[in-house]
Order: C-alpha cells, then structure tokens, then sequence
C-alpha cells in the first residue's frame, strides 16, 4: 500500500472516529447528509454587542430547532457565525470569507446598519441571498432585491410612535434622540408628524455614548410637552428625563428596549410605553412556542432580536427547502420574496421595503417598576 | 548592492503574485493593508520626523471617501473627481487649520488634533444631507481603469499599492531631503533649529498637509473598495487606530508603516478565529509589542538582522 | 433661554465637570509623576465602579465598604501597571509613543475584558444621600451630584495639599522633576513612580464610582471618559491636579451652555472648537505655569 493510501485511510478512520464523538445535538439522528451551509455575521462584540448577542443566540436555538425537525428536506442545516466586532470593514471581510471560502448559499445579518450596506455590495454582486437582522437603510438597499430585513424600516418605527401619541391624543411632542439611529428615525419622524396632527415642539440631540443628556432633558420639559419621545440606544436619556422630574409619558423607540438598558435604567424605568413586538413575560399565542423554548434553553427571556435571529433561520430554511439546496441564487431568492408569518411579526419579503411589516404587527409594551407588561393597545387598520 | 536588487525582484515578484495565490479574503485584507498603509505614512512622518502626534486623520481620511461617494453617487462624476475634489478640501482645511494649532506643542497639539477629529466626527453625523449620517451613501461604483474594472480584490490590489508604493517614493523623498533634516532637527531640538533660521512653522504646517493628502487618498480609495461610506468608520476611534500603525511598526522607517499596517489588519482577523475573547487577546497583542519590541516591529526586525549578519570587514550596516 | 435653563445648565455643567476633573486629575498626577499619558484613566473610573458594584450586590458587602474595595482595586491595578509594564520599559528608556501605545493596548484589553467576563450590561449604584432632589428655580439637581461635587472639590485641594506639604508628595514631584537629583537625596524613584500610578489609579477609580449613580457604567464608558479627562488635564496644563479640575469644570460647562445657547446638535462641535480657542489664546494652559509647555 502507498503511503499516500494509508494517508486516506487513517483520515477516513478518523473521521468516522471522530463523528462519533460529535456532539448529539439530538438532530443529526434524524438529519443525514452533507449540511447545509448558511453564513451569518453579528456583532457579538464591540458596541453592537447589546444585538449581536441575542441574535446569536436566537440563530443558534433556531438551528437546533430546525435540525430537530428534520433539517432541510431530510439534511442538517448548518449555520456558520462570525463577529463583525461592530466593523463594517470587518463584516465585509467575514463576508468575502463565507460566500468565497466556506461557499454557504446564504447569508443571515449583519446586526448594524453600516456593516449591511457594506456586505449587502458583495452579497447583491454575487446573487447570494440575504437576511439582514436592520431596518433597511440607504436609498441603494432599494436596488438589492435579495437583501431582505427581519426589523422595520425607521420610517414604521416613526410612524408606530406617532401612532400611540394620537392614541393618548397627545399633541405637542418632545423628542430627545441619538445621533447616530435617533437622527435617522427623527429624518422620518418629522414629515410624518403633520399628517399625524402632531406638533414637535422640542427636538433634543445628544452625541452616541453621551454621559450626560440632562441639560437637554431640561429643554425638552421647557417646551411643555403632552408626551416624550426618546430615541436612543442607551439607558442615560431615560434616567435623566426623569431627574429633571418630566412626569408627561415617555414612548421610546424599540432600540432601547432590551433588559441591560432597563436594568441600567434603574428606578426610571417606570411609565415607558415601547412599540416592539416580542414581550417574553406576556407572548402572543404564536409567540409562546418560541419563548418557552428560549426560556428552557437559556434561562432568560427573549426579546425583538432574539426572535428576528430565529425568524430569519426559519425563513432561509423555508426558503431552500421550497427551491431545493442546490438551486443557486437567483431561484433561493425567488423563494424567499414572499410572505411570511414569523415570531416577531408578519412579513413580506416581496414589498418595496424588503420587510413588508404592517403597523398592526406592533405590540405595546410599558415598563412598570422595571418590568415590561403588555399593553391592548394595537393598531387597528 | 547586486544582493539586495535581487530581494528587491523578489519581494516584487511575491508581491506581484500574492493576490492570485490567497483566498479572497485574504486579497481583500491586504487591500486594507494597503489603504491603511497610505493613511499610516501621514501618520509616521508626523510621528517620526516632527514628533507630533496627529489623531486627526480619521478626518481627512473620511474627507476622502465621502468626497468619492458624493461625486460618484450624487453628482455622477466621474472617480478621478472624487480623489482631486477630496485631496483639495483636506489639504486646505489642513493648511488653514494648521497655521494656527501647529503653534501648540507636546500634548497641546495631539489635544487640538483630538478636537478637530472629534469636531469633524460630529459634522459627519450632523450633516446628513450630505453625508447620509448612519445610514451612509452607498452604491459607490469600483473604479473603472479604460475599460478594465477593478471589481475584485485580486485586481483592486495592484491600483491601490500602486498608490502606496508612490505614497511611498514621496514619503522616503521628503525624509532624506533637506526639508526631512530640517524636520529632525526640529524634533530632536527646537532651538538649535531655530537658530540655524528654519522656519518651523512652515516646515509643519507642510508636512500636516501632506498627512491629511495621504489620508484622503486612503479614504477615497476606501470608498470604491467598500462601495459604502459611513459615520462610523470616520469616528476617533479609527484615528486611534491609524496612530497604532507607525508606532507598532516604527515610526521612522517606511517598512515599518506597511508592517505596521499589516499588524493592524491581520491580526485582529487571526485572533478572531478564536471567539469572543480576540478584542482583548488584540489589546494583549498590542502590550505584548510595546513592551518587547520597544523600537516596533522594523527596530526588532533590524537587531534580528545585526545578529544574523556575519561580521563583515568593510561594510556598513 | 430662561433663568431656570440656565441654572439647569449650570447644574449639569458642573457635575459633568468634575466628573471629568477627577479623571482628569488622575491622569495629570500620573504624567506630572512619569511623563506617561495614561490613555487608559477612564479604565480605572470602570474598573472602581465595576468592582464596588460586584462587591456590594455578588458579595453583599456594605455600601461604605464596596465603596473602598472599589477604590482600592483601581490603586492595585495602578500599581501593578506601573511595576509589570512601565517600569520595565522605562528601564529600556522607552519614548513616549511607546507608553502612549502601551495605555491604548491596557485600555482596549481592559474594556473588551469588562465585556467578556461581565457582560454588557450597564450597572448602576445606589446615589449618596437617597434618590432625592433640590428644586432651585424649576432646575433640578440631585443630592448626589451634590455630594460628587462636593467630594470632588475635597478631593481637589487634599490632593494640591498632599503634592505641596507631605514628605511623599514633594518627594513625587522630585523624582519626576529631577530623577537623579532626586536619587541623590535618598528618594527612592521607582517606588515614586509607582505611587504616582496608585494615585492615579485611586482618583479614577473614585471617579468612577461617583459618576456611577448619575449614569450606569458598562464597557463603553472608559473611553468617553478618558477622552474627556484628556481635554480637562490639558486645558490645566498636564502638570497641574488643580488646573485639571478647573479644565474640567470649564468644559462641562461650555457643553452644557453650549446646548442652551446654541443648540444641542452642535454642542460637540461648539464645546472642542471652544477647546482650541482656549488652547490658542493660553498656550500654557488655564491655570498657566512658568515654563509648562504640554511636554
């Protein structure tokens, strides 16, 4: 026997050895075959890492889940994450890595806006299909036909928090916004707020990762306001509001709503009223399924990106179920513009803004004493 | 000197056909390597010959890409417009703010260059009417040689080190000049220049511009790489990571920026191989080099290479 | 722009400030002690409060006792910096861009740690004084802004007093001013090296854990802090704790007037070009020594 034979050999036998000792994810008993190979990038590091982490962890329960019943036609999915550490550059290079190198025929994330752009350029130039865990962004997001968004588009974002200010038939409106995200969804928010009656009479802005926004809460409450917008993604503006003793409700925008900033909140997390769609302690009935089994998995509650992970996993697997694994492209992605009725909300993936959420799909949570509870309150169309 | 033309072919010739012989993502990195290359350069000869510590680059270099983006995505220009549009603002806001910050010394000066990148970041943000904020300009075309387009890494990378290896030329030229003495001994001591009549002032001020040229070079051709340009590539925290280039490298040698660069852009790639933990294993690194390579990464290259040489009679190392 | 605005400003102005002067302080006792620009301080301010946090609800001590372990674990990672890293490379005469890219290495390893190991999550501490306010005008400030602004101040002239009259902080300044000359009267230089790094180290965790009630620490916040610290002790003069604490004040209250003034989107770009002002007309400094030239 050549050495180069009993080279093989001794790989073939370590491989088998070795798959025996594979981890039993109590899946691969009833998938069989070669995997399915999906990429997906998040910032599981970095200053994205308060969406990375949960959406990592909805995509790896996701994974589990769809193993469990039976993979994708019969052969275990495998999706393959990488951090992107809150770099575009970064996610760009992950990118070129799953689509050339480990050759998945999908790709799920990224978790911030910058890095989708970015990889959306490799992703729409390779006809490689994409599920990004963002509202999408810039006008070119229009022309990438494959690139679809499990989050809503921060003109629905707007229009869900006007939608509850008319609800509480508040006319006068204070807003006190980021600069990155918050100056994004106020771009939407201000054309929006004539058709809705209201009148924004203090607009505040503080610099991403700010200190300090009191002066600018003081402003806010200045302007005497029937209720308070804050758009942000750290806990300091909501703090700080109620320091300077605005006592008007507070409607804040779904990127502030996860359990670190509310425990960072403190004793200001009371009488915040949040348009997002998952609220673990009280699920829809479609929702309830899902909680649970995070709940059993992780020991904690999920909340929007947990569920958008998982959606998208769910939906990627459809997806290639419907056009078989080896249809290439173009056919996955035929596959996926459709409707589609996920944990987190109803989408369609055929609408022009790639996600195709309705209003209706918003669920109303409020924060009382540190807790969220669910509010009735929907919107009817 | 015929040895050394031979290392010169070779390192060509590797160069010349690295790009055909790595996986994709590693052509694309050594693009990056090449981009951060051209930034860090601005960097090191502030750093090295000036002793100044600029942390305002991630300004200019931002200057530059949104100058490619506006001028290709929303004026339809064509590329060549966006490096020249970028090149001029960056190197007159560079001359106009240097004539008076460049008075300031020591940390003073790297305080005012804090300010201006801090300045500039939050334009970024601000005017989103031109920048497009977070959300960016995206849909920024790969450019476009006669006919022949850059659209892969593999053919990105001969442009773009092209750029650097003149970047380069003229980076070595202002050093070995009279204009690089006159910078050392302005470093080294102030007054024994002032003394022998150099104008000081002028000799920054000019060297600031041609960082802030270099810078927006790197961001253009950042642009057309990425094909999307936005806030959060232009904040202090990549101006701090430019400066990290010319000093792991060594900030005196030319060498040293590429290996510096290098550094920078492969290893957190590498490290990240190894889950969560590589942002701190990347901090780790960076001690790791301060501390046992105290003359960066060309100083410790170089006392390998005097203890590797055999003692020659005649030669000078 | 009403009274009450104004007086809000000032409030948030002055507590933003001394946050920043205490960090700032920080960092200028360790360049004035061994011409090192500690880019990590801000770390310290984290490393304080996370600590104090860990202790007071992991380990249930009380209050007053997380309070000092937190103070003390910033001292003992000063001093461990000082005696693993610095001294070793000032024995190899390293240059200052060495011990600045040493800082940022410390400082990125240090935040990318607290996420690691903690998490990111943002934790908050129990404000000095109770959850109350003082109502002036309509402009509110709490009583533990109060008191951090109170213990800064304290903090501010202990620490002039210690550098002027006690044995060991003459001796400090000595050995930064003049190692040899120092060495020859018996002072010990290294061991000054490393109080001044424990000094440091002490004043930002202290920070830290004062600031901690206003605003929730988590991993992100040493840089900002750092950068801001930066601004404060360089407008004093680098050299000059009581000149940091003056910089500080001046540029919490440039933002926060800033915001009422002009408008709160332009309030980063008002604040550092009012910085470079200040820096262009005071070359050294606000405070101003003789022969102080930023190094």
């Amino acid at each position: 026997m050549s050495l180069s034979s009993i080279a093989k050999l001794a790989g073939v036998a370590a491989l088998v050895g070795l798959s025996a000792f594979a981890r039993p994810s109590g899946a691969l008993a009833q998938t069989s075959g070669e995997p399915i190979k999906v990429g997906a990038i998040v910032s599981a590091t970095g200053a994205g890492a308060g969406l990375g982490i949960p959406e990592r962890n909805g995509l790896l329960l996701a994974e589990k889940d769809i193993n469990a019943k039976g993979g994708i036609k019969g052969r275990p999915i495998k999706i393959i994450v990488e951090d992107d550490a809150s770099n575009p550059d970064t996610a760009l290079s992950k990118a070129n890595d799953l689509i050339f190198g480990q050759k998945v025929v999908a790709l799920l994330g990224p978790s911030l806006t910058a890095s989708t752009v970015a990889v959306g350029g490799v992703t729409h130039a390779n006809k490689i299909p994409q599920i990004a865990f963002t509202g999408i962004g810039p006008a070119v997001e229009r022309e990438r036909k494959c690139l679809a968004h499990v989050l809503p588009p921060q003109r629905l974002n707007a229009q869900a928090l006007l939608e509850y200010a008319k609800n509480i038939k508040a006319t006068k409106i204070g807003v006190l916004h980021d600069a990155g995200y918050g100056n994004v969804v106020m771009a939407e928010l201000r054309p929006l707020a004539d058709k809705y009656g209201v009148k924004l009479v203090a607009v505040e802005k503080f610099e991403i990762g700010a200190t300090d926004t009191t002066t600018q809460a003081a402003k806010v409450k200045a302007a005497q306001p029937d209720a308070v917008f804050i758009i942000a993604t750290s806990a300091t503006p909501f703090r700080n509001v109620k320091q300077v003793q605005i006592t008007q409700p507070v409607v804040a925008a779904i990127g502030s709503s996860s359990y670190e900033y509310v425990n960072a909140m403190g004793s200001a997390a009371d009488n915040i009223t949040i348009p997002e769609f998952v609220v673990g302690e009280d699920p829809l009935p479609h929702q309830k399924a899902f909680v649970d089994l995070y709940k059993q998995t992780y020991n904690a509650t999920p909340k929007n990106y947990e569920a958008a992970a998982w959606d998208a996993a769910h939906i990627i697997a459809q997806a290639i179920a419907k056009a078989g694994p080896d249809a290439g492209g173009e056919k996955l992605c035929e596959a996926l513009r459709g409707p589609y009725s996920g944990v987190l909300a109803n989408y369609d993936f055929s609408a022009d803004d790639m996600t195709g959420i309705p209003l209706s799909s918003f669920v109303y949570s409020k924060l009382v004493g540190g807790k969220y509870t669910r509010t009735p309150f929907r919107v009817t169309q | 000197m015929t040895s050394r033309l031979l290392w010169i072919v070779a390192a060509l010739v590797i160069w010349a056909a690295l790009p055909f012989f790595v996986p994709r993502n590693i052509a694309d990195l050594l693009v990056f390597t090449g981009i951060y290359t051209i930034a860090g350069l601005g960097i090191g000869l502030l750093l090295g010959h000036c002793g100044i510590v600029n942390l305002a680059q991630a300004t200019f270099y931002g200057l530059g890409a949104y100058s490619s983006a506006y001028c290709t995505v929303m004026l339809g220009l064509p590329s060549i417009a966006g490096f020249v549009v970028g090149a001029v603002i960056s190197m007159a806001l560079a001359y106009l703010i240097g004539r008076p910050i460049l008075r300031l010394t020591g940390y003073f000066l790297a305080l005012a260059t804090l300010a201006l990148g801090a300045i500039a970041s939050a334009l970024f943000f601000e005017w989103d009417w031109l920048t497009g904020g977070t959300l960016g300009i995206g849909g920024i075309p790969k450019l476009d040689l006669f006919g022949f387009v850059l659209d892969r890494p593999s053919r990105y990378y001969f442009f773009v080190w092209i750029v650097a290896f003149t970047c380069m030329a003229v980076a070595h030229n202002l050093v070995g000049s009279r204009t690089g003495l006159m910078l050392r001994s302005m470093r080294d001591s102030s007054t024994a220049a002032a003394s022998l009549s150099v104008d000081l002032q002028a000799l920054r001020t000019q060297v600031f511009v041609v960082c802030a040229l270099f810078g927006s070079l790197a961001g253009s051709l950042f642009a057309h790489h990425a094909s999307f340009v936005s806030t959060q590539s232009f904040t202090v925290d990549r101006s701090i990571s430019f400066l990290l280039i010319p000093v792991i490298g060594g900030a005196t040698s030319i060498p040293g920026i590429v290996a510096g660069a290098l550094f920078v852009t492969f290893l957190p790639e590498l490290l990240s191989k190894l889950g969560d933990i590589h942002q701190i294993l990347f901090g780790l690194a960076l001690v790791g080099v301060v501390v046992l390579l105290p003359d960066g990464l060309m100083g410790a290259y170089g006392r390998l290479q005097r203890r590797l040489a055999p003692r020659r009679s005649g030669h000078d190392h | 722009m009403t009274l009450s605005l104004v007086l809000q400003a000032v409030f948030a102005g002055v507590t933003n400030g001394i946050v920043y002067a205490l960090v700032g302080m920080g960092l200028s006792a360790i360049f004035k002690g061994s011409r090192v620009i500690n880019a990590m301080q801000g770390e310290f301010a984290v490393i304080g409060a996370m600590t104090t946090v860990l202790l007071l609800t992991k380990s249930g001590w009380p209050y007053p006792a997380a309070i000092a372990g937190g103070a003390l674990a910033g001292a003992l990672v000063g001093a461990f910096i000082e005696i693993a890293f610095v001294r070793y490379m000032a024995g190899k005469k390293a240059s200052e861009d060495s011990f600045l890219l040493l800082t940022i290495g410390l400082a990125l390893t240090l935040s990318a740690s607290v996420l690691f190991f903690i998490g990111r999550d943002g934790h908050l501490l129990p404000p000095i004084g109770g959850e109350g306010v003082l109502i002036v005008l309509d402009a509110v400030i709490q009583f533990h802004a109060l008191w951090l602004i109170a213990i800064g101040i304290g903090a501010t002239l202990l620490l002039r007093a210690f550098f002027h009259r006690t044995t060991l902080g003459l001796s400090m300044m000595a050995a930064s001013i003049d190692p040899d000359g120092a060495a020859t009267t018996g002072i010990n230089v290294a061991r000054m090296r490393t109080f001044t790094f424990v000094l440091g180290g002490l004043l930002g965790a202290l920070g830290g854990i004062l600031v901690t009630p206003l605003i929730a620490v988590d991993y992100t916040l040493g840089l900002n802090l750092t950068l801001k610290g930066f601004a404060a002790a360089v407008l004093g003069g680098l050299t000059n704790p009581l000149g940091a604490a003056v910089g500080g004040v001046t540029l919490g209250l440039v933002e926060s007037l800033a915001i009422i003034g002009i408008s709160s989107s332009y309030k980063d770009v008002v604040a550092f070009t009012v910085l470079i002002v200040i820096m262009i007309l005071m070359p050294q400094g606000i405070l101003g020594r003789a022969g102080r030239r930023g190094g």
